[in-house]
């Protein structure tokens, strides 16, 4: 009598779970040249700490994504070791080339920017990577003017504050990372400052994400407590990257193999 | 096995005290030893998240109702299996406890005469429901001001009660969590005269007015626990500014000793 009720249930809950599980994303995401591609593919290279990536698509990956390739999506396999063991986690890696946030780009491939607004407002996680600024650079073999201002970083995180406020209403941890510290700070020293060991930490995650967010986020902290203020169950968390150094390369990853279930 | 389902205000620790409960595999308490057990896949879950993030010097993040808990059906079960040895060629006892961690607006809203919405009538009906043996109310505000918001809530959580005839057969424990403050660690022994008479004594009054004696207890319990209780009583964990306000995180992960967390439940389950 009761049987075809159980079974509706049954799948009403199969297609909840599935609809859950699918909303678990990870999205990977920044200006141009800020270095995702390379952060991500370094991230592969088998001399890893605590994060192992399984995937043999990287192979083939280019080293900047071709900003006439449009959006490159593709399933990443993450083993991360935590203190209560191995975790694996498998992440929507959506790499977005720069031109995406242009008006020009946005129209001429309409379907696609739909796609990507459509995926994001159902993710969990977003990896936002940040070049670094002018006034920062303390790297004495480049060239500064290669770079953009202060005031000019701090207008473009303005544009991510709104875009995330409108277009990513579900997410809960947002990722800020700070990419090539090789630039702009002693890497290795804060590589080993903020490194993470499973049991014996220099540091733990408030007194890091403080520590960065206090040094090297400081022009956009208002912007940053705005973000935190203006979605609900939003964390927003700091971190510096640098494919030169593991320990930097690979907390952002850690952290949300933490958190993400 | 009957259900127990946990309410309290936002940031009043919910999801960190089931989650120190599952950390803390093994207790002592007077001549009892007591081994939890995760049964279910919620609570393993919550075991490693301890590890993960709270000994890792962070904290949870908050349940909210929204993208993820929609519905009652959302909500997290955690099932543990708790075996208490009361000493040597003594028959381990054991027992099972099923928690509901609610949201913390669910007991905010209760305040408000009218149920705002559906959805924390929902949720107030499933926690009032016949198989729950037991509410376990977790309260942090002892400041002036809390005496009457708590009173309020009380008074209209016994009136739901009454409406859905739960008002002589539901035990409640009101336990003042995060006791390892320094105001607050002195009260714990009695704390039903030196923290709820003492600091919310109209809530108190209410709450011993209108339910029977033997359905009420009250408790002091802290998840993080001091550094060391005889000789460095000072709070195990840092308060620093987060999100929403004082955030507190664990200060030494070597030195995490609960205090107090496993009683609440065992009384709401056993009625002993």
């Amino acid at each position: 009598m009761h049987r075809p009720t159980i079974v509706v249930h049954l799948i009403i809950n199969i297609y909840l779970i599935l609809q859950k599980e699918a909303n678990l994303g990870v999205i990977y995401i920044g200006d141009r040249s800020a270095g995702k591609t390379h952060l991500a593919t370094e991230l592969a290279n088998p001399n890893n700490n605590y994060v192992r990536v399984n995937s043999s698509y990287f192979k083939n990956a280019p080293t900047a994504t071709d900003a006439q390739n449009s959006i490159y999506n593709k399933a990443m396999e993450l083993q991360i070791q935590l203190p209560s063991g191995n975790k694996q986690l498998i992440l929507d890696w959506i790499d977005t080339p720069g031109e995406i946030w242009r008006k020009h780009w946005q129209t001429e491939k309409q379907s696609e920017w739909q796609h990507f607004l459509n995926t994001l407002k159902q993710t969990e996680g977003i990896i936002l990577v940040l070049p670094p600024y002018r006034q920062i650079i303390t790297a004495n073999n480049i060239n500064r003017d290669d770079f953009i201002t202060e005031k000019q970083w701090c207008n473009r995180f303005n544009r991510w504050v709104n875009f995330f406020r409108y277009e990513c209403p579900q997410i809960r941890h947002l990722l800020l990372c700070l990419n090539k510290a090789d630039l702009f700070c002693d890497y290795e020293q804060e590589g080993q400052k903020l490194g993470y060991l499973p049991y014996n930490s220099p540091l733990n995650w408030q007194q890091r994400n403080s520590y960065v967010m206090q040094r090297y986020f400081r022009p956009i902290s208002p912007q940053i407590q705005q973000l935190n203020q203006s979605i609900s169950g939003l964390s927003v968390r700091c971190f510096i990257t640098s494919i030169y150094n593991r320990n930097l390369l690979e907390l952002p990853w850690i952290y949300l193999g933490s958190f993400l279930n | 096995m009957g259900n127990i389902c946990v309410i309290g205000p936002r940031r009043s620790g919910k999801t960190t005290y089931l989650a120190a409960l599952a950390h803390s595999y093994s207790l002592q308490k007077n001549k009892q030893k007591l081994t939890i057990k995760p049964l279910n896949d919620e609570s393993k879950k919550l075991q490693d998240k301890a590890q993960d993030i709270i000994c890792q010097g962070f904290s949870f993040e908050p349940t909210v109702i929204g993208s993820v808990i929609k519905n009652v059906d959302d909500l997290p079960y955690f099932s543990f299996k708790i075996d208490i040895n009361s000493g040597f060629l003594r028959k381990t006892e054991p027992i099972q406890l099923n928690v509901r961690d609610y949201p913390g607006e669910v007991f905010e809203k209760i305040a408000e005469p009218n149920l705002a919405d559906e959805i924390h009538k929902e949720f107030i009906e499933e926690c009032l429901m016949n198989d729950v043996v037991g509410c376990m109310i977790l309260l942090t505000a002892w400041e002036a001001g809390a005496d009457s918001f708590y009173r309020r809530v009380m008074s209209r959580f016994i009136e739901l009660m009454d409406q859905k005839d739960r008002l002589k057969n539901l035990r409640l424990s009101i336990a003042m969590s995060k006791s390892e403050r320094g105001e607050i660690w002195p009260g714990r022994l009695d704390p039903e005269t030196d923290l709820f008479n003492l600091h919310l004594p109209t809530m108190t009054l209410t709450l011993k007015d209108l339910i029977p004696q033997e359905n009420l207890r009250f408790y002091a319990l802290s998840t993080f626990g001091v550094l060391e209780q005889k000789i460095d009583p000072r709070p195990n964990r840092i308060d620093a500014m987060g999100k929403e306000g004082q955030e507190s995180y664990l200060r030494d992960a070597a030195a995490w000793k609960p205090y107090n967390i496993i009683e609440p439940l065992y009384w709401l389950s056993t009625g002993k």
